[in-house]
């Protein structure tokens, strides 16, 4: 794993958020299975890139200085066609600005709308007294309702990410609840075990969080994250 | 030992020394220096103790020196117990006399106020430049029952401890003589630390000169904090292995929790992590005070368990039944009898072979029951479906049964290598305490209640599972 640009890039803007899009860009170097994703400047680069990724399609605000991007009103989801794109970008710049009159604007992120899954969650952070530790849970109400999540001090063994997994309260979930489909364990020990790598080998970075994570059958997939230097 | 700069990992001059000065008040006193000196005397301590202070010529048949520098042998440890403004001038000294090792009992440190913290400093700063290592501030210190060590500041109304197995460390003086009947229960102890203030010498320190002292085969720990979290984590990963790590860490509460925008960082609180940490690291973690003298005894006087497999003997139905429940948040499971022994177990008694088995109703109708006694364990320890056992004993008021009972654990010993935790019950304190003594004597622990008895073999399995998983 070289070196990440993108942190010598932050260190000259002086900032320490990545972008949704930076985020995401870092984590594919990392092996890291990211929903596609392109950065659109325009209205022009946003209609292009859907073409290319292929509808349907989410727009997102891609700004450092929005951290709310929902509530500010800068996501649209399920776009089908151009004119659409059109519209979800002019809707989505006017919101901000009002919301953020001196944000800084990189343009959009246009991703690809993903199939449903059971939303996971993996996190790292940085503990005053063990330093870096990686978070496993449920997404959703699990993490933030129950906080129903398993923890272990990075550096981990692959043994240590299975038992994260099945620490949770809500792992039958994962294992095919009511008819669901059971979703792909090794591919989520092979997610954890490769953030837990990334930090190992980045002392940097001081918060990662993918969420949520999509896990499936066969795969898991990072469809937000946000990364923070230290 | 002259010229040899202590290792931070080398603790022998704290628990191993040939001499020791005290500098206090020898004042008879229920707390001091007079204590300490009286202690060591009545534990005969195997070393050369140095009493000093400048008021005092003599204190119990020893020459009292007006300053530790004109102690004329060596001094390996040194234990201060004098008012906190007057520690740092005495550090001076010691530092000159060359000695490495000091114990601060002496209060009004960190502890207390911006003044204490200030001293703290300049205490820790004396000890660093001259490389001399500090146990406290405000800590009773230390215990080696194997020397006679047991420098206890106050009155314990007891001589001796007995040598034995478990090292009891902790940042309170709630493990140290005066605060547990260790001689009144005959606890078997290697060392004892109270790490006080930790200006110094902290939990990752003990637990590396606790992994190479032959005499310590487990260590449980009281802590509030950790000092080096990632120090600790790998010296775990290497000591657990090779001894049981029991640990009791305050702070369970989320008043840790940090503020942050993630979810990763706002669970992230202390106790989350800290269990963590003690999962990658093998610890055993306790719940409650009393676990850390109570669980200990299965790892210092019983082998491990070769398999899951519960057995338990009961006089009643009721505690099998509770103890059952209890057992399976350990991952034990009620071990099904073999036929061979169901039948034997019927023959002795009719309807005695079941999984629990419930020696009450046999004990009311056949005379002299206690020369069955011992066939039916035996029995049921010889079984191959059995890898641990419950012995749940009642005794009667009069201790009549006491004899029986000890006869029985002695045809035992060494016989089988299960481990086997015992509770005992009646109704007269003075019967269950003689005989939970004698068990304990003959190498059997007895636990406070039937749980916690459960929980010694259900940790035990755990700790088996992993040295086999290391290995």
């Amino acid at each position: 794993m070289g070196k990440f640009l993108i942190f010598d890039k932050l260190k000259e803007e002086g900032r320490s958020l990545l972008t949704e899009f930076e985020s995401k860009e870092l984590l594919k170097q990392a092996g890291i299975p990211v929903v596609e994703t392109r950065l659109a400047k325009n209205q022009k680069e946003a209609v292009l890139s859907s073409q290319k990724i292929g509808f349907p399609v989410a727009l997102k605000i891609a700004s450092p200085d929005v951290i709310h991007k929902t509530d500010s009103g800068g996501v649209k989801l399920s776009l089908n066609k151009v004119g659409e794109i059109k519209a979800a970008y002019n809707e989505i710049m006017k919101a901000v600005r009002k919301q953020y009159p001196n944000a800084l604007i990189h343009g959009v992120s246009v991703q690809k709308m993903v199939r449903p899954g059971t939303e996971v969650i993996v996190g790292t952070s940085k503990d005053p007294q063990f330093g870096p530790v990686i978070m496993f849970g449920l997404g959703g109400i699990f993490v933030e309702l129950l906080k129903d999540v398993s923890f272990r001090i990075i550096p981990i063994l692959q043994k240590d990410a299975e038992e994260m997994i099945k620490e949770i309260k809500g792992y039958p979930l994962l294992q095919g609840y009511r008819g669901k489909e059971p979703s792909n364990i090794p591919a989520l020990v092979e997610m954890i075990l490769k953030i837990s790598h990334l930090i190992e080998e980045n002392p940097q970075i001081k918060e990662l969080e993918l969420n949520p994570v999509l896990a499936y059958g066969d795969s898991a997939l990072a469809v937000d994250a946000r990364i923070v230097l230290e | 030992m002259k010229g040899k700069i202590l290792e931070k990992n080398d603790l022998a001059l704290f628990f191993e020394p040939k001499s020791l000065a005290v500098i206090g008040s020898f004042r008879e006193a229920s707390f001091g220096g007079y204590v300490v000196v009286r202690t060591l005397l009545n534990a005969g301590f195997a070393g050369k103790i140095y009493p000093v202070n400048p008021s005092y010529k003599e204190v119990l048949g020893l020459k009292v020196y007006p300053s530790v520098k004109d102690v004329p042998g060596e001094v390996d440890l040194v234990l201060i117990i004098i008012g906190c403004r007057a520690v740092p001038k005495v550090m001076e000294e010691c530092t000159e006399k060359g000695i490495k090792a000091a114990i601060i009992v002496s209060d009004g440190f960190a502890e207390r106020n911006e003044e204490g913290v200030a001293l703290q400093k300049k205490i820790s700063e004396i000890a660093r430049m001259n490389k001399m290592h500090i146990i406290g501030p405000n800590t009773a210190g230390v215990a080696n029952p194997a020397n006679g060590l047991i420098p206890c500041p106050y009155v314990t109304g007891y001589e001796r401890i007995k040598k034995g197995g478990i090292a009891i460390c902790g940042q309170t003086g709630m493990i140290n003589p005066q605060a547990f009947p260790y001689a009144d229960v005959n606890y078997g102890v290697s060392k004892i630390c109270d790490f006080g203030n930790k200006s110094d010498v902290d939990e990752c320190d003990m637990l590396e000169y606790l992994e190479n002292d032959p005499a310590t085969k487990v260590i449980t720990m009281y802590l509030e904090t950790i000092r080096d979290g990632r120090r600790f984590l790998e010296i775990s990963k290497r000591v657990t292995p090779e001894k049981p790590v029991l640990i009791l860490k305050s702070g369970r509460t989320e008043e840790g929790a940090r503020v942050s925008a993630s979810h990763t960082g706002s669970l992230a609180v202390d106790d989350q992590i800290f269990n963590a940490a003690c999962k990658q690291g093998g610890i055993i973690r306790l719940e409650k005070f009393r676990e850390i003298f109570e669980l200990p005894k299965i790892f210092a006087l019983q082998p491990l368990p070769k398999g899951n497999q519960l057995g338990i003997i009961s006089y009643t139905g009721g505690v099998g039944v509770l103890a059952t429940d209890e057992a399976e948040k350990y991952g034990l499971s009620n071990a099904k009898l073999s036929s061979e022994t169901i039948t034997k177990l019927d023959a002795i008694f009719p309807g005695l072979g079941k999984t629990i088995v419930d020696i009450g109703p046999g004990m009311v109708v056949v005379t002299d029951f206690m020369s069955v006694y011992p066939e039916i364990m035996k029995t049921v320890l010889r079984d191959d479906n059995i890898d641990c056992l419950l012995n749940v004993i009642w005794i009667d008021p009069s201790g009549d049964l006491i004899e029986g009972y000890i006869k029985t654990y002695k045809e035992l010993q060494k016989q089988f290598q299960k481990p086997i935790a015992t509770w005992i019950y009646g109704p007269r304190l003075p019967a269950i305490d003689d005989l939970a003594l004698r068990l304990e004597h003959l190498g059997f622990p007895v636990f406070a209640d039937f749980e916690m008895g459960i929980k010694a073999l259900g940790i035990a399995w755990q700790y088996a599972i992993r040295k086999k998983g290391e290995k």
